[in-house]
């Protein structure tokens, strides 16, 4: 997993507070770049000019007063050239916003919510932290054009109203080619008017995903602790189609989904057979998982005909239908023609049963919180 | 952790529902089968169904959720359902506004053959009086292309239309002509014995992407004691037909369709073998038709109904099992009713459409240029009732021709959903109002359904689909692929 | 043992007018003149029927369509209730699936 948040220790800054900043490993850039640059300082490199300099020791090197200087360590060693990051001078926070040879960046726009969802990975905080939107502008003004993909995710992104919008507009313009999602409940766009803005943005390659659990509202209701969700979800998804937005539905697979699991399908595919993609994600054990584990958790191998039955149902009606977060032992092969080896590249571990797996190459492994606390126990290398 | 809600925290306390509109018809003996107005099913045991009437149902009981989830009751929970069965009555029903897509041209009453149960054909050299003239055909083509449908498929028969392949040529070429300006998916097919095949007439498929649909009965005896030909061959001709155009236009550009007579009511298995033999990837089977003798001899209706389901589902336990064992093989007919039950796309077969599929589906323009509601109406025709005969090409215009009392009439006193015991019947919305048939047999539109042939019929096999979908996870994923395709 | 002597019969059947609506009575026969035709009559609030079978028929098959028969009146009744009650429902969704405006509210939507 790689440390993607941390406290580096400062050895010098002239700032107080937080600001974005491009990683390089150019030493030589013209001055006027190296003013907003954050150098990865190499032996024999001269550090002087850059605003920020990260380096794991400095050897008497001269840097300048205005510098901020960070120390990092080995754990640090993933960052690249392009790479964007959030420093605090007066803390030491690093984070990690952007990498570049990441195929799939998400920009977290806030941690407030209005579902509480038992298996949340991102648990709501109720403070204002409309910072992180504003954030989000700059940071969308200092991504690359070429990059692929975008994601932007919550807490409940659409809680912000017209200013997400606006946000979607900014990409739009400063990341043309870039093809955007969008993770939400929904439930925001079950006014016409709302989603008319959303598709006033006119994107040429713009998604949002969004979670059904169950064709039975009560239990849809129950996993995202809301009352009233369903209908209002369902409700944003049919507008958002009215207006000829792509939606994607999820459906997160636990025990308070599996027994209904096909007959949700069932209702997708006769209520919702317009939606552009159904995605059935394995469960990630972090946020409010683990405290609800005893009444979220269980192993994927005896659900796995289950879901070979869901995705037989998707596969039947012809709708386009994924597989994540799932080890390729734990599934049965009737799924692998939807089954995706990863929707993030960061946080993929292997188990030392997995070492000798014949298939390891396209499996997507396991998330690190999975091998830290749980996971299916029957992992077993293919020969 | 204490700040998360248990499920019951999102149930409301009391049962306190609403019904929506459903109908429900027996399904055996203590079963019901139930459709809402999208027409999806749900099988119920009667005393469930019998709670749920009288508001008697509790909110715990799975039976409940199933009925809410599926569209059969809303409330204080969900109140969504009425959007979404709007949507799914509005989405079955948008292909009616395409209007007409098939279009019969039936280019010569001359044929070779002369099968005992043929309503229309006749031996004939008298190519003046049993073709289709230029002049007609052109007419026929100006009517097709009236129609609103964005797709138009030409369908040739007779007689055996390769006997007027020059003609067919010329109605191919103008109608692609016309298409220029008009921009419809254009599809062409011709339906024939393919005894009078040659490489000349292949070419002309094969470069104009026509479509061949044959006749194959079942093995050779049997097919050709159906279809008796000078040289009594129609088999060998039609299988070596079937692989020219396979080696010209390629595998799939050929389907076949049979014939179900009284001696091929205990032969199913063997009929399919034959069909697997000659590489088909499935099989239509067909109903029985009630005209010619059958019409004659009224006797013969009820005891052949029966006789014919048997026939249906020992061919269709059949074909179950050859898939079990992965071989790819499709029963069309079961396929047109499962589109129906499990999705909200209509099949536009005729003689399963309410309103009738007369006009609205397939149109009939005959070789003396008399314009037919439906291939049915030119049989009935041929017979002596010109019920259904709705104008001639050339005298007629598009208007007077698809507002005629003849198709107007039968469309909406056939309704099925207006007319008596069709109104209540659960199976209403996989079914269809079969006026032509129902006026042959009966001589009126509707016929009374408990007497009906087509009515038992029909129901018998609705219950027969459910009965194996339930319970039989296989058979449910086959039948969802089929109803798909 | 023989079968009881096939012969064409005649059976009385009545139902409660307070609990049992004409219509439905009507209807339930309806579905049945395959097999029997119906005299049907009102007397002191007690709808009378006569079923005659159309055909020679033994003592038990009698006895079994008879039973179905009067399955079939509750059924009718069950749907009458059912039909009242939906109606407004009905109707509702109707409109909205044969309108040309959006589904929800009566406005107009761009692209439709």
């Amino acid at each position: 997993m790689l440390k993607l948040h941390g406290n580096l220790p400062v050895l010098n800054s002239s700032t107080r507070d937080s600001y974005l900043v491009t990683v390089t490993t150019n030493a030589n850039l013209p001055p006027v770049l190296k003013r907003n640059r954050a150098l990865l300082l190499q032996p024999n490199q001269d550090p002087k000019g850059y605003k920020v300099i990260l380096a794991k020791e400095l050897e008497g090197k001269v840097f300048d007063a205005d510098s901020d200087v960070f120390q990092v360590s080995d754990d640090y060693d993933y960052l690249i050239e392009g790479d964007i990051i959030r420093l605090d001078p007066s803390s030491g926070s690093f984070n990690s916003l952007y990498r570049r040879n990441s195929p799939h960046n998400t920009i977290l726009l806030t941690e407030q919510c209005n579902h509480y969802c038992l298996m949340c990975s991102q648990p709501p905080k109720d403070v204002d932290d409309s910072w992180l939107l504003q954030e989000a502008f700059e940071l969308i003004s200092l991504i690359p054009t070429d990059t692929e993909a975008l994601g932007f995710s919550g807490g409940e992104p659409t809680l912000y109203g017209d200013r997400l919008i606006d946000l979607l507009h900014h990409t739009k313009r400063s990341l043309p080619n870039t093809a955007i999602d969008i993770l939400s409940n929904g439930r925001a766009f079950k006014e016409l008017e709302f989603a008319k803005k959303y598709a006033a943005v006119e994107h040429p390659d713009m998604l949002i995903g969004i979670p059904i659990y169950s064709d039975d509202p009560v239990r849809h209701d129950y996993v995202v602790q809301s009352r009233g969700a369903f209908d209002d979800t369902i409700k944003g998804v049919l507008n958002l189609k009215k207006v000829k937005q792509k939606v994607e539905i999820r459906i997160v697979i636990h025990k308070q989904t599996i027994d209904r699991l096909v007959k949700t399908c069932e209702f997708i595919a006769r209520n919702l057979l317009f939606v552009d993609h159904v995605a059935l994600m394995g469960l990630e054990i972090t946020g409010f998982t683990r405290p609800n584990l005893d009444v979220l958790w269980i192993d994927p191998y005896e659900y796995k005909d289950i879901l070979s039955e869901a995705v037989a149902v998707l596969n039947g009606y012809g709708m386009n239908a994924s597989v994540y977060n799932h080890q390729l032992c734990t599934v049965n092969p009737d799924v692998i023609g939807n089954y995706r080896k990863s929707i993030s590249d960061w946080k993929n571990e292997y188990l030392d049963e997995c070492i000798s797996c014949t298939k390891s190459g396209d499996c997507g492994g396991l998330f690190s919180s999975a091998k830290m606390y749980k996971h299916s126990k029957y992992i077993k290398a293919f020969t | 952790m204490s700040q998360f809600q248990a499920i019951e925290f999102y149930k409301t306390p009391q049962p306190s529902y609403r019904l929506l509109p459903f109908r429900f018809t027996t399904l055996d003996q203590d079963q019901y089968v139930l459709t809402n107005m999208a027409g999806e099913y749900l099988v119920s045991a009667r005393d469930k169904l019998s709670d749920l009437l009288q508001h008697k149902l509790s909110n715990n009981d799975p039976t409940y959720i199933e009925l809410r989830a599926r569209h059969f009751l809303i409330d204080d929970n969900s109140s969504i359902a009425p959007e979404l069965l709007s949507i799914k009555l509005r989405t079955r029903y948008d292909r009616l506004a395409e209007f007409t897509g098939l279009h019969i041209f039936v280019v010569t009453l001359r044929c070779e053959h002369s099968c005992p149960y043929c309503q229309v054909s006749r031996q004939s050299e008298d190519k003046l009086r049993y073709d289709m003239s230029s002049e007609i055909a052109t007419g026929a083509i100006d009517l097709a292309f009236r129609s609103p449908s964005p797709n138009i498929k030409i369908e040739f028969q007779g007689g055996e239309p390769l006997l007027n392949f020059d003609l067919i040529k010329f109605i191919v070429l103008e109608a692609k002509k016309k298409n220029q300006q008009r921009g419809k998916n254009l599809a062409f097919v011709i339906a024939t014995n393919l005894a009078l095949v040659n490489d000349d007439i292949l070419k002309f498929c094969r470069d104009h992407s026509i479509l061949i649909s044959t006749s194959l009965d079942g093995p050779k005896d049997l097919h050709n004691a159906n279809r008796p030909r000078p040289g009594g061959n129609s088999y060998e001709k039609t299988v070596e037909g079937v692989n020219l155009v396979r080696q010209m236009l390629g595998r799939d550009q050929v389907s076949a369709l049979m014939t179900t007579t009284e001696a091929s009511l205990n032969r199913v298995k063997e009929i399919i073998d034959e069909y697997l033999a000659q590489d088909f990837n499935g099989i239509f089977l067909r109903p029985l038709s009630p005209y010619g003798f059958a019409i004659k001899t009224k006797s013969y209706r009820a005891y052949n109904a029966k006789r014919w389901l048997d026939f249906y589902k020992e061919g269709l336990e059949y074909i179950i099992e050859l898939n079990r064992q992965n071989i790819n093989f499709m029963e069309y007919y079961a396929a047109t009713v499962l589109k129906k039950m499990l999705t909200s796309e209509d099949p536009g077969y005729v003689d399963l459409m309410s309103p009738s599929g007369i006009g609205i589906g397939a149109v009939v323009y005959n070789y003396d240029g008399s314009v037919y509601a439906s291939d049915e109406s030119r049989m009935l025709a041929e017979m002596g009732e010109e019920k259904f005969k709705l104008g001639k090409v050339l005298e007629n215009s598009y208007e007077q021709i698809f507002t005629s009392p003849n198709l107007l009439d039968p469309l909406e006193e056939s309704f099925a959903y207006s007319a008596p015991m069709c109104n209540d019947c659960a199976f209403e919305p996989y079914c269809g109002a079969d006026p032509v048939f129902h006026y042959a047999l009966y001589k009126d539109y509707v016929g009374r359904k408990p007497e009906s042939e087509f009515c038992s019929r029909n129901m018998e096999t609705f219950r027969f689909l459910i009965r194996k979908m339930e319970g039989d996870r296989f058979v449910r994923q086959l039948f969802t692929k089929w109803a798909n395709s | 043992m023989k079968d009881s002597e096939k012969e064409a019969k005649s059976v009385a059947v009545s139902f409660d007018g307070h609990v049992f609506s004409l219509m439905a009575v009507k209807k339930a026969a309806y579905r049945y003149i395959d097999s029997f035709s119906a005299d049907i009559s009102i007397k002191d609030e007690e709808i009378r029927c006569v079923l005659n079978f159309t055909s020679p028929r033994s003592d038990e098959s009698c006895a079994r369509l008879v039973d179905d028969f009067k399955k079939e009146v509750l059924d009718q009744e069950l749907r009458e209730k059912l039909k009242a009650e939906t109606e407004p429902v009905r109707n509702l969704i109707l409109a909205h699936a044969f309108s040309k405006t959006g589904i929800v509210s009566n406005e107009p939507v761009s692209g439709d």
